[in-house]
């Protein structure tokens, strides 16, 4: 099954978000903070990144910039999660690389929705 | 920090913290309950699938409220929200009251993670909605790139808390709750001082912020009531006022505050001062802690004393990493050694039993039938006992075996030869060690009961042990393991370690006189009765008795002075015989064994059966020496040097 890596500085955000995703059978690594995110996503073996916008140390709209200029995570899809439903804000995560973008908190079947039709055509 | 609102309409971007702070707590009550109710199967979880149940239902009904108001269209004002923070308070009720529910009950059936996750859900309920009513802070929202400064989880090293803010003033609470939360604390607030007693008098606390000046019960009576409560005496309270006088800083601090704040207050401040309270309860908290896990040990120490410590009792404080834990896994060392030498003596008891089971086999003939004496089976005796049988003829008298009528047990009544007792002198000596020997109450010494005379005959009565005496199992035996010698020679030695210590010596120990119970336990008879046997002794030479002198120590023989040690002698010969399967003199004669008793050493233990160990057989004849002073010296030291063996 595919491997998600989820980069969520939350600590019950992050709990309960990858255990919902391993129950529905994906294989999901954390990274806590933009930083650790970054280097785990380079490390690659992952089919997609769960990237919480609002982070500690490098920020998620930094990290999705540096994942798409890295050749070895060009390519890998990445979902930005935002706080608010701002309008502007889908433009920026799109702008800043990401694939699609989601707002928090986050409705599972609507994320997985996402998550699938990436991995569907990504693959 | 005293702003005021400028207009009732709030900007998008609050509006839209304010959506975010209260939906993700929404989901993660409804994230947890989710995943709860799919792993709640199975007709045992049908009462914790309708709590679960419950808790989306009100989860889901508390989202729609807060879509409703705050919908990304909308536009809401502070009464709005207002209302909206009153009708959430029923569905996060309910989600309360299930959660608590859920956590009532008993967990057979539910795994580790359980109730940490209903404990979540709880949590985030406790996030969703402040206890008042309060209005949003008109503060700007920060940014989605200002949130960095300012994580929604706590930075590392900092303390999380509950905190219970009381304040009278609305704008107060809010803002200090909305801080408090940004760095992580779960918060309640409180308008007045009763609701604030309230609360703390319901869920417990970590810190309480208290205003000084609220109408009715003011902070300075609140304070009090804190610290006159010894269930609360320990949350520390910061007092936060608007006045700046020396007096009221002084009276805060006299009634036990633990800080002051002056409104309004500059948020630096607040959390470095918020944080200092918090570490010093932590550090009392961890003092508190100790003390507990002190006694924890001490209490196992008395639990030792009892029997009834468990091993791995003290895992918690082993686990220390300082003195304490040092001590607690010392002290668990030690006592898993006894509970392995306990558990080998057990072995070995059984070994013993064993061998007394066989030798019940082998004997054809145990025990001696009723062949008339004085008494026969069925025969009543001093108006209270009916003989049951006759158990032994011995030179002092016949011991039987009897049934107290009066109390409904049996018994063994020893019966004495007239000639015995008729030197008054010696009569009263005798009760005086009767009196004596009534005090040793042990589970390896048969009890006295009572002395008495009927009809001439004076008599003894003890408890009826049923079993076999030793020498009954050496003459079926011949000899016996290394094991069961060792089952036999810790409980003598413990048996005259007691005797000793309450200043009875036996002077008689011989294995007629230990009596081993189909359980294997050991007891030994007729302590204080002795000096009848050294009489009888005497009387030997007049042809009267036959007895052996086998068991007595030189000192004995020579009518030397007889001490503890003469015991330790009369043991090791025991022991002797049980490694060996004979004494460690034999002679046709009385005459010729006493001599030989005297001038010659007994070969090694080991040389006649190299079965035994050298160490054990080393410490026989220690006990064996024909000088007092060079034997192992006292009971309890024989029980330990035993036990060194084990």
């Amino acid at each position: 099954m595919a491997k998600i890596l989820l980069v969520e500085d939350n600590e019950m955000n992050r709990d309960m978000l990858s255990r919902r995703l391993q129950r529905k059978g994906y294989e999901v690594a954390m990274a806590v903070d933009g930083r650790q995110g970054v280097e785990m996503a380079r490390g690659g073996g992952y089919d997609l990144i769960l990237m919480d916008m609002s982070l500690p140390e490098i920020d998620g709209w930094e990290a999705t910039r540096q994942l798409r200029a890295a050749p070895e995570t060009v390519a890998v899809p990445i979902i930005g999660l935002t706080a608010h439903a701002m309008a502007g804000d889908r433009e920026k995560a799109l702008e800043a690389g990401c694939n699609d973008y989601d707002t928090k908190p986050v409705e599972l079947p609507r994320l997985l929705s996402k998550i699938e039709a990436l991995l569907g055509g990504g693959a | 920090m005293s702003q005021t609102l400028s207009g009732n309409s709030l900007s998008p971007e609050a509006l839209a913290e304010l959506r975010h702070d209260l939906r993700t707590p929404l989901n993660h009550v409804i994230g947890y309950a989710e995943m709860l109710l799919e792993d709640a199967t199975g007709a045992d979880a049908a009462a914790d699938r309708t709590q679960l149940e419950v808790t989306l239902a009100a989860a889901r009904e508390a989202l729609e409220l807060i879509n409703a108001t705050l919908g990304t269209t909308k536009a809401a004002g502070r009464d709005d929200v207002d209302r909206l923070y009153e009708a959430l308070r029923r569905p996060r009720g309910r989600i309360v009251d299930a959660a608590s529910a859920l956590l009532g009950r008993p967990a057979a059936t539910r795994d580790g993670s359980f109730t940490a996750d209903v404990r979540k859900i709880l949590s985030a309920a406790e996030r969703l909605v402040p206890t008042q009513t309060p209005t949003p802070s008109p503060e700007p929202a920060p940014s989605a790139s200002d949130r960095r400064a300012e994580p929604a989880a706590a930075p590392a090293g900092e303390l999380q808390a509950r905190i219970l803010v009381v304040d009278d003033g609305a704008e107060n609470r809010e803002v200090l709750r909305r801080r408090l939360e940004r760095s992580g604390h779960a918060v309640q607030t409180a308008e007045h001082g009763r609701q604030a007693l309230e609360l703390l008098g319901a869920r417990p606390f970590d810190l309480v912020l208290l205003d000084v000046l609220m109408p009715e019960l003011d902070g300075f009576a609140v304070l009090e009531a804190i610290k006159g409560n010894p269930a609360l005496r320990d949350i520390p309270v910061i007092m936060i006022s608007a006045l700046d006088e020396m007096p009221s800083i002084v009276r805060c601090i006299e009634h036990g505050a633990e800080d002051f704040l002056h409104k309004p207050f500059d948020p630096v401040l607040l959390r470095a001062r918020i944080n200092a309270s918090l570490e010093k309860k932590r550090l009392r908290d961890q003092e508190k802690e100790y003390l507990l896990q002190v006694n924890l040990v001490i209490d196992a120490a008395t639990a030792v004393e009892t029997g009834r410590y468990r091993q791995g009792e003290l895992r918690e404080v082993a686990g220390r990493d300082d003195e304490l834990g040092r001590l607690a896994r010392v002290f668990d060392g030690m006592v898993s050694q006894v509970k392995a030498r306990e558990d080998r003596l057990r072995e070995r008891v059984r070994d013993l039993r064993e061998e007394i089971e066989q030798a019940r086999r082998d004997s054809k003939e145990f025990g001696i039938p009723v062949d008339g004496g004085n008494l026969k089976a069925g025969d009543r005796f001093a108006q209270r006992y009916e003989i049951v049988a006759v158990l032994g003829r011995g030179g002092m008298g016949t011991v039987y075996r009897a049934r107290d009528l009066e109390l409904e047990e049996e018994v063994a009544i020893k019966t004495l030869r007239p000639e015995f007792l008729s030197d008054a002198t010696l009569l009263l000596r005798f009760k005086d060690e009767i009196k004596l020997a009534r005090r040793l109450s042990d589970p390896n010494i048969v009890r006295t009961h009572d002395f008495g005379e009927w009809s001439g005959v004076c008599f003894l009565t003890m408890e009826y042990v049923e079993g076999m005496t030793v020498r009954e199992l050496l003459d079926t035996r011949s000899r016996l393991s290394m094991s069961s010698t060792l089952a036999i020679a810790t409980q003598l030695a413990h048996s005259l370690a007691v005797a000793h210590e309450h200043g009875v010596i036996h002077r008689d120990i011989k294995p007629q006189n230990l009596l081993l119970d189909p359980d294997g336990v050991l007891k030994v008879m007729d302590f204080g009765i002795s000096r009848l046997a050294e009489r009888a002794s005497t009387i030997t030479e007049a042809g009267l008795v036959i007895g052996t002198p086998a068991y007595m120590p030189p000192e004995q023989l020579m009518a030397e002075q007889v001490d503890a040690r003469s015991d330790l002698y009369a043991a090791g010969v025991v022991l002797y015989e049980c490694l060996t399967g004979q004494p460690p003199f034999q002679g046709s004669t009385a005459i010729s064994l006493i001599a030989k008793l005297l001038s010659e050493e007994p070969r090694p233990v080991v040389e006649r059966n190299p079965e035994v160990s050298p160490a054990l057989s080393a410490l026989v004849m220690q006990l064996l020496a024909k000088k007092p002073e060079a034997r192992v010296q006292t009971a309890s030291e024989l029980a330990e040097r035993l036990r060194e063996l084990a």
